[in-house]
């Protein structure tokens, strides 16, 4: 199959194409080397060709976005993705997308509280550009517009989990379960069907005052949840873990809003039917359902000329119980997060520097991300950055060990 | 007799008097409210080229696809970036209101990150695009947010002008001061001197070419020099339409991300 992939992209890109489609991608290069700890080995030594094939014919539009991953350090193996391939009607009152597609909601910067239409790619953690982190879905988005408002349906025929990295991986998360070994996720798809298929509904307005999105999804959890057993064996009792993905609904929204120089957002979600784990895994498989409150507070400002976004983000569990025990992702029944991001523009923006900064406070564990952005020409960035993480537990504070300096260079075309 | 006299030549007196025979000099917020009210059409369709160049001589180009609609009391634009290619299928609309105080919104599409962002327009200093024209620069600024003096008249290349100092009524405003050469029968800016908050000539901006274009005068070409970091922006219009009718829903969110 992949092999066959590869052969249409050959196609595609050997000059057999008609004129008249529409070109445009970029070649990166990409390396990363592990510092700290005493390690220096190159983690990452990627070479990327991102592809966009595009075609307007008025009434109706197709795009097709191809990426090649080769890795260096990875026995120089290839990776081809299909990231995006539709087809768009256009209507009077209403467009139709058919077919993989990556569907972005939400106000939030950096954070999924309503944007789970799209799952996440996290073969390298949070840290590839946003767009590589959402992987498409394939299905059918139907949007009617009103005005300055409109509604968006979505339908998704196929459940797509969130993509883990392989066991051998550095970012290969610790589940927070203390299991000795780690559960295995690949027999565990949920059929395409009807009955297992996704629906999404967002009515959304964008005014002089306010945009809004109002939201609701009958979905499947992305994260699976460990269902625990316990067998006699000639030791004593055994337990063992089974991962399942499992149904999961919310509703929630989204604001942004002027006030003065002062740019707010805000985004919230509430999650019916979320299965935690339990210190019992006698009862119930060790899980015990609940519902959650996730939601984010945000604003973005100019200082000094350096432009500023700061986000606070907590979840909360509903109705909690002691013996629900902790994870990466929640600490008790409240889990307190921020993010901060500093941009400042200098040689009539050729540099720009950034920093970018997660901050967990029931672990004490944040990712530190400065960067260097250069524009050596139209076509060509340069980019030089760190990765850097602190703490011991949570979602950032695991990966302590793999502090990082990295350089890209990305020509456009 | 004498009465009749007397009636007939202060008649005489006050017609003579009159703005007909004696016109009045205009003052220089008069002349900046006649640059404001020229007629710019309903609407506008055209294709924006930006030439950057530094002191090295190096070039940056910037093209946008533009579309422009007054609805009365207030203006949509919206703005389609066609290169160079990290940014292409970026739109940018920005809606501003004829009512005194009330600022602009503004919108941004990131197609990589497939999400339209509001952003405030309260930072008018910054730079469009990294070129040298702020965003300030590009819009209408109103007359009364600066008290103006007409200086002198005099002739810029052929034509008769006006020049005309204008000093920001706000204290924190970027510029200290600027000057502008008004062409007197097109009331159009031929030029315009910026000073910046130390009063020292910050950039300099001159028109090279305006058209006639359905009746409304356009102004296609214009140079901006930054002559403190010796840089330049050249702002070329080409494929100018006016009047064409563009429709209501052409400025939406839904037409930012579609493109163009």
């Amino acid at each position: 199959m992949k092999r066959f992939l590869v052969f249409i992209w050959i196609l595609l890109t050997s000059g057999l194409y008609p004129q008249s489609l529409d070109f445009s991608g970029y070649l990166r290069n990409y390396s990363g080397m592990r510092a700290g700890n005493g390690n220096t080995d190159f983690v990452i030594l990627q070479n990327t060709f991102s592809l966009n094939m595009e075609k307007n014919m008025g009434g109706s539009a197709f795009k097709i976005n191809t990426m090649l991953y080769h890795n260096g350090s990875a026995n120089d193996s290839i990776l081809f993705k299909l990231r995006e391939a539709y087809l768009d009607l256009y209507f009077d009152k209403f467009d139709i997308r058919i077919g993989k597609q990556q569907i972005v909601w939400g106000k939030a910067d950096g954070v999924f509280i309503t944007d789970i239409v799209s799952p996440k790619d996290l073969y390298e953690f949070l840290l590839p550009e946003f767009d590589e982190i959402r992987i498409g879905v394939t299905g059918i988005k139907l949007n009617y517009y009103l005005g300055d408002s409109g509604f968006e349906i979505v339908w998704l025929p196929v459940f797509n989990p969130t993509n883990s990295p392989e066991q051998n991986s550095i970012w290969y998360p610790s589940s927070g379960l203390n299991l000795a070994a780690a559960p295995d996720l690949s027999e565990q798809n949920v059929a395409a069907s009807l009955k297992n298929s996704e629906i999404f509904l967002k009515y959304s307005s964008l005014t002089g005052v306010i945009d809004f999105e109002l939201m609701a999804g009958y979905t499947w959890d992305d994260d699976p949840a460990m269902f625990f057993s316990m067998t006699p064996d000639p030791s004593g009792i055994s337990l063992t873990v089974n991962p399942e993905y499992k149904r999961i609904s919310l509703a929630g929204g989204s604001l942004s809003s002027t006030l003065g120089p002062l740019v707010i957002r805000s985004e919230a979600a509430y999650y019916f039917g979320k299965y935690f784990n339990t210190a019992n895994p006698a009862t119930d498989n060790g899980t015990i359902v609940k519902d959650y409150i996730h939601y984010m507070l945000g604003a973005d400002f100019m200082l000094w000329d350096i432009n500023f976004s700061a986000q606070y983000i907590q979840k909360a569990i509903i109705d909690y119980e002691p013996v629900i025990i902790s994870n990466n992702l929640f600490n008790g029944q409240y889990s307190d997060m921020m993010t901060f991001l500093a941009k400042y523009s200098m040689l009539n923006e050729t540099l720009n520097l950034e920093l970018f900064t997660y901050y967990d406070f029931e672990f004490d564990d944040s990712l530190i991300r400065p960067r260097v952005l250069y524009d050596y020409s139209d076509s060509i960035n340069l980019q030089f950055g760190a990765n850097i993480f602190t703490g011991e537990k949570g979602q950032f504070g695991q990966f302590d060990k793999n502090d990082m300096i990295y350089g890209k260079i990305i020509y456009s075309f | 007799m004498k009465t009749l006299r007397l009636i007939t030549f202060l008649v005489a007196l006050l017609v003579l008097n009159s703005n007909e025979f004696y016109p009045q000099k205009l003052t220089g917020l008069q002349i900046m409210e006649k640059v404001y009210d020229r007629p710019e059409g309903n609407d506008m369709t055209s294709n924006l080229t930006m030439t950057l160049k530094n002191d090295s001589g190096d070039e940056r180009v910037r093209k946008i696809k533009q579309f422009t609609r007054d609805f009365g009391t207030m203006e949509k634009k919206i703005m389609f970036f066609i290169s160079p290619a990290d940014v292409k299928n970026t739109s940018f609309m920005n809606w501003s209101y004829s009512r005194q105080g009330q600022d602009d919104d503004q919108w941004i599409y990131l197609p990589a990150l497939k999400k339209t962002k509001r952003i405030s327009s309260e930072s008018k200093s910054d730079y469009f695009m990294g070129s040298d024209f702020t965003y300030d620069d590009l819009g209408d600024r109103q007359p009364n947010e600066d008290s103006h003096k007409l200086l002198k008249e005099e002739k810029y290349n052929s034509d008769d002008c006006y020049v005309i100092e204008s000093k920001p009524e706000q204290l924190d405003y970027m510029y200290s001061r600027t000057v502008s050469w008004v062409a007197k029968d097109k009331w159009i800016v031929l030029k315009k001197e910026f000073y910046d908050e130390d009063g020292d000539l910050l950039k300099t901006l001159t028109v090279k070419k305006f058209e006639n274009i359905s009746g409304i005068l356009v102004v296609t070409h214009t140079e901006m020099k930054n002559v403190q970091k010796n840089h330049q922006t050249i702002m070329d219009l080409k494929n100018v339409n006016i009047n064409s009718g563009i429709e209501d829903s052409k400025f939406t969110e839904r037409i930012m991300t579609r493109g163009l």
